[in-house]
């Protein structure tokens, strides 16, 4: 039926939790395209039909017309689910910059696909450039601090890093007290947690 | 208290006991009102500049601290103090960028644009850029003639009908600084509110959109 695969593409983004992903509907998508296409074709026929019958296109309203009303609204409401569906899967993925950083796991990448990838890599570019012209890093500190050290529990091996002008060996479930702004990237990436007792 | 109070630093313990209002306080003012905006509000330039220049300095005040091996305790202290403004700063400008990403079409074809600073309508033109290539390899390149628009749904729509803006007419709580006193809500002149001063309201926020930016009320 004409517009349904559109609204499931919708329908996927709506029943997503907010901020997380689905895998990309390439196939749906296609199909979706494709009927616009269709309609463009039914349109177009109906407009020649009504010209060659000389008629005049702005002030006739025959069977016709509204034959080719009925296959530009189609059109537009398609266009503007797909539109809409690219769109917010695009602001989540500008907000996985945000949460995440500038690389993604593999568990998200296999969903978008590779324009999203593109996309997301262009976006990321962007901001570092606005936070490099800044000269200042706007990923940390995502919430508000209350103390500047925090305990955290290491859970994947991340080896020796050089923080604070101490080296610190960040072996796996080993604990630390450290400087919340140096924890707060390793936090984001899973590498490490917040140890609370 | 003033012994510990570096020359040039802020003067916060000087200036809280004299009711004096500091870059910070103004800091966080901004910033909430920003958080609690549907839309994006005027760039705090000379604020910003202000408050990176002050994190500087207690930047510089807790490096010398450290190198002095002084008290730890009161090392922590500036950390705390230092953390908390930079925490504020990067919030505020991390607050617009978000609303740039959001509604940068929007933004850009309208006055909003002025509001931005330099860096942010570079970063905003970026995404536009980034955006529409991205739309357009995606959905708009592979629709037929006379529907490839990004803006408009179609070539017979007359205004740009296809982008996204924020909605004013959502409600925010605010609290007045002095009394306006009685304040038309709406065009048709039927509702009215007298704001006192000191007072919270939940309003809509087209309604008091000019009263946050002539910055009579504060948005909480």
């Amino acid at each position: 039926m004409y517009g349904r695969r559109a609204s499931q593409l919708l329908r996927e983004l709506a029943s997503c939790e907010a901020g997380q992903i689905t895998s990309f509907n390439d196939d749906n998508l296609e199909q979706v395209i494709r009927e616009c296409n269709e309609h463009n074709l039914q349109l177009q026929s109906l407009i020649r039909k009504i010209e060659d019958a000389s008629l005049d296109i702005q002030t006739t309203r025959n069977e016709d017309h509204y034959g080719a009303v009925i296959h530009h609204l189609s059109l537009t409401r398609n266009k503007r689910c797909l539109m809409a569906y690219i769109f917010n899967r695009a602001e989540v993925i500008q907000s996985l910059r945000w949460k995440i950083g500038p690389v993604l796991p593999q568990e998200i990448k296999e969903k978008l696909n590779y324009l999203e990838e593109e996309f997301f890599k262009n976006h990321s570019a962007a901001v570092e450039s606005y936070m490099s012209e800044l000269d200042l890093d706007m990923t940390v500190d995502m919430v508000p601090p209350k103390d500047p050290y925090i305990r955290v529990k290491v859970l994947d091996d991340i080896g020796e890093v050089f923080l604070n002008d101490h080296t610190v060996n960040l072996t796996q479930h080993s604990l630390h007290f450290i400087k919340r702004t140096d924890a707060e990237p390793f936090i984001s990436q899973g590498l490490m947690e917040e140890f609370l007792e | 208290m003033d012994s510990i109070t570096p020359s040039g630093g802020r003067r916060s313990e000087d200036s809280a006991t004299r009711g004096e209002v500091t870059d910070v306080d103004l800091l966080k003012r901004a910033w909430c009102n920003e958080k609690a905006a549907p839309e994006i509000l005027h760039f705090e330039a000379a604020l910003v500049q202000r408050a990176k220049e002050q994190i500087q300095l207690l930047e510089e005040t807790v490096e010398e601290f450290t190198a002095d091996r002084s008290d730890d305790l009161l090392v922590s202290l500036y950390q705390m103090d230092l953390d908390r403004s930079l925490f504020l700063l990067r919030s505020y400008l991390r607050i617009r960028i978000q609303k740039i990403e959001k509604y940068m079409l929007h933004i850009s074809k309208t006055s909003l644009w002025d509001r931005l600073s330099e860096q942010e309508q570079r970063f905003a033109k970026k995404c536009i850029d980034i955006m529409e290539k991205h739309l357009e390899q995606s959905v708009l390149s592979r629709l037929p003639y006379g529907y490839q628009s990004m803006l408009k749904q179609s070539i017979s729509s007359e205004e740009d009908d296809m982008v996204p803006e924020p909605q004013l007419d959502t409600f925010v709580f605010c609290k007045t600084k002095n009394d306006v006193g009685a304040f038309q809500l709406d065009d048709t002149g039927e509702e009215i509110v007298d704001l006192v001063a000191d007072d919270l309201y939940v309003l809509r926020y087209n309604s008091i959109k000019g009263l946050v930016e002539a910055g009579r009320v504060d948005l909480v």
